[in-house]
C-alpha cells in the first residue's frame, strides 16, 4: 500500500518525461494534477487504514535490496509520519493547482514536481537510514532545478546556495549514519534506537553532533538559515508553498525520527543547549523579520523562528511537547504555505512585495480584499490566535516544555508575541491604508494615483480558501491528528527513559 | 517565475494631468469646459447623471416626506419609508432593498453644519426666531414628551426646526436638479446635446432658468398652517441654496470615518471650516465601498439606477462589474466638474463676450476666485477618459 505513494509520482514523473509527442502545457498541468490529487486520494486510503493505537510503524513493506551495504527496501509508518505524508500530498497538489502561466518546459516543471513528492512520501516512510538518505537526497536536485530554471532574477545564487548548504547537510547526515554503523560494528541501517546505547557517549555526542548539524541547515536553524530567505525570494510561488509547507519538514521529522530516535542518551544530554538553540533561533528569526521589507522574505524568516518550537519541543522531549511538534509541524506546513501562495498573489497582482511600496491592498473594488482576508486570517494563525492551527501547536509546545526549559520557553513565547509584531506590520503596511503600488514620493501626486490592478479570480483563490479551511479545521477539531499521533509521540516522549532502563536492567552494554 | 515575451501588461496606475490655477482661470474666462470633450466623458456624464436624477428623484421626495410629515417627531423610525407602512415596504427596507436615504441625510447635515448663504441667515434671523416660537408653542401644547423637553433645552426644537428647513430646502433644490438631470440624458437622446461644452450649456441654462424659484416651506400642526421658510423671507434657488448646497458638499464636505477623521487629533483638519477641502470635487474615489465613505451609499443608490449603455461601457474597462461602484464615482466626479462648471458659468458677473475692461476684471477677479479653489481639487479626472 505505501509502495503506491512512491510509484504513482514516480511512474507519473517518468511518464510525462517519457511521453511521445509534443504536449500542451495545460494538458501537461491536468495530467500532473490528476496524478497529484490521486496521491492525495491513496494517501487518505493510508490513512483510513492507518490504526491510530498503534505507536510503532505499521503497514510495513519490506525486501532486500542491497543486502551487502545493509540498503533495504523498508517502508512503514507511523503516527510521525502519517500527518507529514498527508501535508506532503496536500500541499504537492496545491503547489500544482496554482502553477499558472508556466513560460517554459512545462513537462519538466510537472515532472519535479512529481519527483520532489514521491521523494519527500519516501524519505518520511523510509525504515531504513540509507534508504531514507536516498530519498532526502532525491529531492535536493529538482528543487534545485525549480528554483535555477523558473525562478526570479537572481536565481542563479539562490539555487547554488541552496545546493551547496543542502549538499553539506546531506553530507553530514550521510557521514553519521556510516558512522554509526562503523563504530558499532553492523552494517543494519534499521532505525534501532538500542544500537547507539552500544557507543560511548563520546561518540554518540559526534555522530548527534553531525546529524544535529545536517538536519538544522535543513530546517533550518540559526546560523545554518542563510540560504531559506535567498531560496524563498527567488523561488516562483508553487516553490515556495513546498519549501516551506513540505520540504523544511524532512530536517524537523530528521530531528525527532533520528537525532533523538537514535541517540535518545546523547539527546537527553544536550536537550538543555538543544533547548536555548531553539530560543535564539525563534527570537532571531522573529527579529530579523520585523527588519525586513520584502513580504515574501519576511514569511521566510518567520518560518525559522517557528521551526525553532519544534527543536524545543524535540528539547523537552515530553509526551506533550512532541505531539505539540507534530501539530506544529502540520500547522506550520498549512500556515506558511497558505502565507506564500497569498504572497504569490498580491506580487501576480501588484508586480511587488516591497512592504514600503504596497499600501491599502484591502481596498473593497480596487485593491485584493478576499486575498487581504484571507492574509489576515494566515497570520492571525501564525501569531498564534485561538481557533486557528497555530494556537493548538504553540500552546503543546510551550505547555510540554516550559515545566523541563522554563527559560527557553519563556523566551520562544516572546518569539511567538513577536510573530504578532511582524505580521502586524505586515498587514499594516500593505493592506490598510489608501491603496497604493508605487513608491512614495509626493504627497498630493500619491493621493490621486489611480491605481488599476487586475482583480483575483476565484480559481486563484481557490487553493488560498482550502489550506485556510485546512488551519481553522485543525484549530477547532485538533483532535483527529491528536489521534494519530499521540501513542507514537508519546513513546518517543519516553524513549530515553526506556534506554536508561534498559541499560540499568543490564538489557544493554 | 520567469515569463516569455508577451503583450506588455497594461500599466497599475494612471496619473491624470492637473491644470494650474493660471491654466484653470484661462479655462473658465474662455468660456472652455473643464471637462475634456471625448465621447467617453459625455456618456459617462450624461448616463452618470441620468442615474443620480434618479437618486435625487427619490432623496427628494423623501426629504421633503421628512420635513413635513416627520415634523419634530422624537422617534421616526419610518422616515424613509415615505408614508407607506405596508408590510411589502418595510420588508424591503427591513432587507435593505432600498435607497440609501441616509446620503441625503448626510449632505443636508453638511448643509446645516457648514450654513452659508441665505438660507443659513434667514435660520438665524429674528423672523425666524418668531415662527419657531409660534410653531414651538403649538407643537409642545399637542406633545407632552416635547412639551418636558423644550424647557430643559430651550434651543432644541429650534434647532430640529433649522434641521428641518435645511431638510425641505434641500429636497426642493433637488427636485429641480433631478429633473435637469433627466431632461439632460432626453437632451441627449434627442441629439441636442452631443459633446461637453453643449452639456455644460445644457446645465448652465437650466440652473439660470431655476434661478429665481423661490424657496418656501410650511408645515401643518393640529390644521393650522405655520410657516417656517416664508415667501417674505425672499429666498431663492440658486443664491439661497444651490450656492451654498455646492459650498457645503461639492466644496468644503465633511471629513468622514475612514479617511481622515482620526487626523483630527493630530491638528491635521483645519478648525476653519472654510478652509475645509472634504467635498465631491476633492475626493478620492479609491476608497468607495470602504466602512465609514459616506458616498459608497450614493454610489450603491446610483448603481440600482445604472443605465443599461453605461453598465456596458464600466464592463468594459478595469475590473468590469469588480469595481462598479468605484467608476461611477469617477464619472459621477466629473459630472460634478460640469455641474460646477455650469454653476460657475452661470454666476460670471458680467458676460464673458464683455469688452469693459472693468467687466473683464471683474470677471477675472471671480475665475480667480474659483481657480484658486478648482486648482487643488480632483482636477486629474478631468483628462482621463476610463
Amino acid at each position: 500500500m505505501l509502495s503506491a505513494l512512491l510509484l504513482i509520482p514516480f511512474a507519473g514523473a517518468l511518464g510525462l518525461l517519457c511521453w511521445p509527442g509534443d504536449l500542451a502545457t495545460e494538458r501537461i498541468r491536468r495530467a500532473a494534477l490528476a496524478l497529484l490529487g490521486l496521491q492525495l486520494l491513496w494517501s487518505l486510503r493510508v490513512l483510513l487504514a492507518f490504526d491510530p493505537s498503534e505507536a510503532g510503524m505499521q503497514l510495513q513493506e519490506s525486501f532486500a535490496w542491497v543486502d551487502s551495504i545493509g540498503l533495504d527496501y523498508r517502508l512503514g509508518v507511523d503516527g510521525l509520519a502519517m500527518p507529514l505524508v498527508l501535508v506532503n500530498t496536500a500541499l504537492t497538489l496545491v503547489s500544482g493547482i496554482c502553477t499558472r502561466d508556466l513560460s517554459q518546459r512545462p513537462r519538466l516543471y510537472f515532472a519535479l514536481l512529481l519527483g520532489i513528492s514521491g521523494a519527500v512520501n519516501g524519505a518520511f516512510l523510509s525504515e531504513n537510514l540509507l534508504l531514507f538518505f536516498l530519498f532526502y537526497e532525491l529531492e535536493l536536485i529538482p528543487l534545485w532545478l525549480l528554483i535555477s530554471i523558473w525562478g526570479g532574477a537572481n536565481r542563479g545564487y539562490a539555487a547554488t546556495k541552496f545546493l551547496i548548504f543542502t549538499a553539506v547537510s546531506g553530507v553530514l547526515i550521510l557521514g553519521a549514519f556510516l558512522g554509526l554503523s562503523l563504530f558499532t560494528g553492523q552494517a543494519d541501517f534499521s532505525i534501532t534506537p538500542v544500537t547507539s546505547a552500544q557507543l560511548g557517549m563520546g561518540t554518540q555526542l559526534v555522530l548527534l553532533g553531525a546529524l544535529l548539524i545536517g538536519f538544522a541547515i535543513k530546517i533550518p536553524l540559526v546560523p545554518f538559515h542563510t540560504w531559506l530567505p535567498d531560496a524563498h525570494t527567488e523561488a516562483s510561488t508553487p516553490v515556495s508553498v513546498l519549501l516551506a509547507g513540505v520540504l523544511l519538514k524532512l530536517g524537523t521529522y530528521g530531528l525527532l525520527r533520528f537525532c533523538l530516535g537514535l541517540f535518545p542518551e546523547a539527546w537527553a544530554l544536550l536537550s538543555p543547549w538543544l533547548a536555548g538553540w531553539a530560543a535564539v533561533s525563534v527570537l532571531y528569526g522573529s527579529l530579523a523579520a520585523i527588519a525586513q521589507r520584502d513580504m515574501k522574505r519576511m514569511v521566510a524568516y518567520s518560518s525559522v523562528g517557528h521551526m525553532g518550537y519544534i527543536l524545543l519541543a524535540a528539547a523537552a522531549a515530553t509526551p506533550v511537547s512532541m505531539l505539540g511538534a507534530v501539530f506544529q509541524m502540520v500547522s506550520h506546513g498549512l500556515i506558511s504555505a497558505l502565507l506564500f501562495l497569498l504572497v504569490g498573489v498580491v506580487y501576480r497582482k501588484t508586480r511587488t512585495r516591497d512592504l514600503e511600496v504596497l499600501r491599502g491592498l484591502l481596498n473593497p473594488e480596487r485593491g485584493l480584499p478576499f486575498t487581504g482576508t484571507l492574509m489576515i486570517l494566515g497570520v492571525m494563525a501564525s501569531a498564534g490566535m485561538p481557533g486557528m492551527a497555530g494556537f493548538i501547536s504553540e500552546f503543546l509546545v510551550f505547555r510540554g516544555s516550559l515545566a523541563a526549559f522554563p527559560l527557553a520557553t519563556l523566551l520562544c513565547m516572546v518569539g511567538s508575541g513577536l510573530t504578532a509584531v511582524y505580521f502586524l506590520l505586515l498587514v499594516n503596511r500593505a493592506f490598510f491604508g489608501r491603496l497604493a503600488v508605487t513608491p512614495p514620493g509626493d504627497p498630493v501626486a500619491d493621493a490621486r494615483l489611480e491605481v488599476r490592478l487586475p482583480g483575483v479570480a476565484l480559481r486563484e483563490t481557490l487553493p488560498a480558501m482550502a489550506l485556510a479551511t485546512g488551519v481553522i479545521a485543525l484549530g477547532l477539531v485538533p483532535l483527529g491528528l491528536g489521534r494519530v499521533s499521540e501513542q507514537t509521540t508519546t513513546a518517543m516522549a519516553q524513549l530515553p527513559a526506556v534506554v536508561a532502563g534498559l541499560q540499568a536492567g543490564g538489557l544493554l552494554p | 517565475m520567469t515569463a516569455a515575451p508577451r503583450s506588455p501588461k497594461p500599466p497599475l496606475t494612471y496619473n491624470g494631468g492637473m491644470p494650474g490655477r493660471d491654466d484653470l482661470v484661462e479655462t473658465l474666462l474662455a468660456g472652455r469646459t473643464l471637462l475634456a470633450d471625448t465621447p467617453d466623458h459625455l456618456l459617462q456624464v450624461v448616463d452618470v447623471l441620468e442615474s443620480y436624477g434618479e437618486v435625487l428623484d427619490a432623496y427628494s421626495i423623501n426629504l421633503i416626506y421628512q420635513a413635513e410629515k416627520q415634523f419634530l417627531n422624537p422617534f421616526p423610525v419610518f422616515r424613509f419609508l415615505d408614508g407607506d407602512h405596508s408590510p411589502a415596504k418595510i420588508w424591503r427596507h427591513l432587507i435593505h432593498d432600498r435607497i440609501n436615504f441616509e446620503y441625503a441625510e448626510y449632505c443636508q447635515k453638511a448643509m446645516l453644519w457648514h450654513g452659508t448663504g441665505g438660507l443659513d441667515a434667514y435660520l438665524d434671523s429674528e423672523a425666524f426666531a418668531v415662527n419657531c416660537a409660534a410653531i414651538v408653542a403649538r407643537k409642545t401644547g399637542r406633545d407632552p414628551l416635547l412639551a418636558a423637553l423644550n424647557p430643559l433645552f430651550p434651543q432644541f426644537l429650534a434647532e430640529l426646526i433649522r434641521s428641518a428647513a435645511t431638510t425641505h430646502a434641500l429636497g426642493q433644490f433637488w427636485r429641480v436638479m433631478s429633473d435637469l438631470f433627466i431632461d439632460l440624458a432626453r437632451a441627449e437622446r434627442d441629439g441636442q446635446v452631443n459633446s461637453i461644452p453643449t452639456l455644460v450649456t445644457f446645465l448652465k441654462d437650466g440652473l439660470v432658468a431655476a434661478a429665481g424659484a423661490p424657496i418656501t416651506y410650511a408645515v401643518e400642526i393640529g390644521g393650522d398652517r405655520f410657516w417656517v421658510l416664508p415667501p417674505e423671507a425672499g429666498l431663492s434657488f440658486l443664491a439661497d441654496v444651490a450656492v451654498p448646497y455646492v459650498e457645503a458638499v461639492f466644496l468644503r464636505g465633511t471629513p468622514f470615518l475612514g479617511t481622515v477623521s482620526f487626523n483630527a487629533q493630530a491638528q491635521q483638519i483645519s478648525p476653519d471650516l472654510a478652509k475645509f477641502t472634504y467635498g465631491a470635487l476633492y475626493a478620492d474615489p479609491l476608497p468607495t465601498m470602504g466602512s465609514g465613505i459616506p458616498p459608497s451609499l450614493l454610489m450603491q443608490d446610483m448603481y440600482r439606477h445604472l443605465p443599461e449603455r453605461l453598465r456596458q461601457w464600466y464592463l468594459g474597462v478595469t475590473r468590469g462589474e469588480g469595481d462598479m461602484r468605484v467608476k461611477i464615482c469617477m464619472s459621477f466626479q466629473k459630472a460634478m466638474f460640469c455641474v460646477t462648471n455650469a454653476a460657475i458659468a452661470g454666476t460670471f458677473p458680467h458676460p464673458l463676450s464683455g469688452t469693459d475692461p472693468a467687466q473683464r476684471e471683474a470677471n477675472r477677479t471671480y475665475a480667480a476666485a474659483w481657480a484658486e479653489r478648482l486648482c487643488v481639487a480632483r482636477t486629474d479626472c478631468l483628462d482621463d477618459p476610463g
